[in-house]
């Protein structure tokens, strides 16, 4: 999972004025909005990486034909606890096959991270309140999952017999209590 | 019963190292109140009236003696000396502070217990019939595939947070004992025309506000495909629910709004899993899978098939009788019987237990029935694996223990919430009523009379004491901050008794608390008056309407009698 730090990060907005834009300049890591991104696809250069922020009511088969094109995909969520945005990730990855970035935006929690990790996301903007310490702990909880995942598809019942005994085995024992200290 | 591997307990010890992880950070500030509580939601912790109350899973009803005695341990240590079984399988505690709450957790995962999904918007502990795997009339036991289910939707990642919370109930019987078409997802377990095992999927149904029966989502869906239906169904309901207003954020709303178009939707994205999905098939349950599972769902050691005895004729003394015909019920195993354990007597809630008639109902599990219970959606104990000829020495045991009480699908073995002495959210109080009927209803002659009768006693619209779908639904609800009941006749569950699944009617204006007990005395008494031989009270209702019951009830309104006749 990539922590994504807004002040090293390449990709921008347009910003600026509201209402409709009328050109766009195409240059690298422009993250467009679905509307600009429609507006001007036809004349985006191959070369030119661009990313598009897509809302979660909006369903992800739109942009089936144009995630080749696209290197980033930015999911939102306006309040964490709406997960729509979870089966938008999945679907863009088992479905659709996207390669590129799903970064999650908006209200992003640290208790959110084993799910955007197994739902297909691999970058998070965290909120700017929220400890990378607690981020990376959430993500080491579990040896493994009962159901399979975008990160890890075969649930635990399709896994090489023994899988499960092994993970046993190899837990970590110290772990048990980490969290007392925080 | 299902055996824990070695990974399933590492799971809950770390479930709970999670939580203690979240607990921790919510009571230094770093988590805040609001954003702790979908977490603690998803762990079994509502904050209630007095403390939170604590949801513990009992995944499909089944409890061992010895999980039985570890929550009536937790009973005594940390709460006030008692729990609460509730219509879905599970056990509540009332009285746990918050910051005891991950020594709790640790003390669950020790008998492999938790509280995982109990609430919050997710996928719930997944119910079933109490007598899974020993009924008579069981085509299938359900018990392999739940297990499958439960260990599919534990932590499932894309549905934690969908737009509210999500039940599921499943059946293998002929006769639905589970309600499974008021359910979010009704699983009904069967053989098709060619002999091959699959589900009748029903989709949709609900109580609160607004009664839904489910719709059926599709007549056969092979077993082995299960979960890719089941994820077809939650996933269209996760895209499209409503998250803007909580009233209609549960799927029946969904399924009503759309009818027909959802029912296609469905099946079309199970089509792009099954066809399309990078890893989609994966989930297509393999044999071996279901036979590790199922090799934890065969007869305990020592239970084979005896034969019956023949009963005595002579010398069986009155109130034995009444508890055969009553609490004792059929098996599918010859010399074998199934015995409920009333948790509906006087002086307590329906469903409530103390630490001491836990450890009571242990024993005799551990006594009578292989160490094995069971947790009904009626909130009553089962014990699956009694021997004919044990029957009267458990009569005399469980009587000594307070659980004899002979009247299981009597009025008096009524379902009802917590209300308004705990809940947070109820409108009125539950508990009061059902001693109130309790009382009224104490003559047994006079019960046995009456006959097999629902009852269901809710104290707010969110329906936990199902009112909907009781003969008669006894509703609370709050006018100018008094506490008024509304009465339904007529509901049904689905069971072959109360015939189709249908929410109950309402028979007129809402009823002051103390006439509550004269209304249900008049409405009984006009069944008794109006009832053909033999007839039920549910087909007496059916029969002749509502009218004459209206009439009944209203005669006997006195504080209410003044405002109505306006």
């Amino acid at each position: 999972m990539q922590f994504i730090d807004n002040r090293r990060n390449p990709w921008h907005t347009l910003g600026g004025e509201d209402g409709p834009v009328v050109g766009i300049q195409p240059t690298p890591y422009l993250l467009l909005d679905l509307a600009q991104w429609h507006a001007f696809r036809a004349q985006w250069p191959a070369d030119t990486p661009v990313g598009v922020t897509l809302a979660n009511d909006i369903d992800v088969e739109e942009l089936e034909g144009d995630l080749p094109r696209l290197s980033l995909i930015a999911l939102q969520f306006p309040k964490w606890v709406d997960g729509r945005a979870y089966s938008q990730a999945r679907l863009l990855r088992a479905r659709f096959g996207f390669k590129g970035e799903i970064r999650a935006t908006g209200e992003v929690l640290v208790d959110m991270l084993p799910l955007l990790q197994r739902t297909g996301f691999d970058a998070v903007v965290l909120r700017p309140d929220q400890s990378l310490e607690a981020a990376r702990r959430a993500l080491a909880f579990f040896p493994a999952h009962y159901q399979g995942s975008i990160d890890d598809r075969q649930p635990l019942f399709a896994k090489p017999p023994g899988t499960a005994e092994d993970l046993v085995r190899k837990s970590v024992p110290e772990f048990v209590s980490a969290g007392e200290g925080i | 019963m299902y055996q824990y591997t070695e990974f399933d307990r590492l799971f809950v010890r770390r479930r709970a190292e999670q939580y203690r992880d979240q607990l921790t950070r919510n009571l230094a500030g770093k988590l805040s109140d609001d954003e702790f509580r979908p977490l603690r939601l998803q762990n079994g912790w509502y904050v209630q009236r007095h403390a939170p109350m604590l949801r513990i899973a009992v995944p499909y009803g089944e409890i061992s003696s010895n999980q039985l005695r570890a929550l009536g341990r937790i009973a005594r240590e940390f709460d006030r000396g008692y729990g609460h079984f509730t219509t879905r399988q599970n056990l509540q505690f009332n009285w746990i502070p918050l910051d005891r709450s991950a020594d709790v957790m640790e003390a669950l995962a020790a008998v492999d217990m938790h509280g995982i999904q109990t609430s919050g918007n997710c996928i719930r502990n997944i119910t079933s019939d109490a007598f899974a795997g020993i009924a008579p009339d069981e085509v299938i036991d359900p018990r392999p595939y739940i297990e499958i289910l439960r260990q599919w939707s534990t932590l499932h990642p894309e549905f934690a947070f969908l737009p509210r919370k999500f039940k599921i109930a499943v059946t293998g019987a002929t006769e639905d004992r589970a309600a499974i078409a008021w359910h979010d997802i009704g699983l009904h377990l069967l053989k098709n025309e060619q002999g091959e095992i699959g589900f009748r999927v029903l989709a949709g149904g609900g109580m609160g506000r607004t009664p839904v029966i489910a719709t059926v989502m599709s007549e056969f869906v092979p077993w082995q495909q299960v979960l890719l239906f089941v994820e077809a169904i939650v996933r269209v309901y996760n895209r499209y629910g409503r998250r803007d207003n909580l009233y209609k954020a549960r799927i029946k709303i969904l399924v009503k709004a759309e009818g027909q178009k959802f029912v296609d939707s469905v099946h079309a994205e199970f089509a792009d899993i099954l066809e399309r999905d990078a890893g989609g098939r994966e989930h297509i349950i393999p044999q071996a899978e279901f036979d590790r599972v199922a090799a934890s769902f065969v007869l305990p050691d020592g239970v084979a098939p005896t034969a019956e005895e023949s009963p005595p004729l002579t010398d069986v003394e009155p109130a034995y009788a009444r508890w055969l015909q009553r609490n004792v019920h059929g098996h599918r195993l010859s010399g074998y019987r199934a015995v409920t354990l009333s948790l509906k007597r006087p002086g307590q809630a329906p469903g409530d237990a103390t630490a001491d008639q836990m450890d009571g109902a242990a024993a005799l599990a551990d006594r009578y029935s292989h160490g094995e219970l069971r947790v009904t959606h009626d909130q009553n104990l089962v014990l699956p694996w009694v021997r004919q000829r044990d029957l009267h020495a458990l009569w005399l045991a469980a009587r000594d223990a307070s659980f004899a009480t002979p009247n299981i699908g009597l009025l008096t073995d009524m379902i009802a919430c917590p209300g308004g002495d705990f809940c947070a959210l109820a409108n009125a109080r539950s508990i009061p009523i059902a001693a109130a009927l309790t009382e009224r209803f104490a003559d047994l002659d006079e019960l046995y009379d009456i006959g097999d009768i629902d009852l269901h006693i809710s104290g707010c619209i969110n329906s936990c004491g199902h009112h909907h779908s009781g003969h008669i639904g006894i509703l609370g609800v709050d006018k100018d901050g008094a506490e008024w009941y509304q009465i339904t006749l007529g509901g049904s569950d689905g069971s072959t008794l109360s015939g189709h699944a249908i929410p109950g009617k309402v028979i007129g204006p809402s009823f002051a608390a103390d006439e509550v007990p004269d209304v249900i005395e008049a409405v009984v008494d006009t069944y008794r008056d109006r009832r053909a031989a033999n007839e039920h009270f549910i087909d007496t209702v059916k029969r002749v309407g509502l009218e004459p019951f209206k009439a009944s009830a209203n005669g006997v309104r006195r504080s209410t009698a003044t405002a109505h006749a306006a």
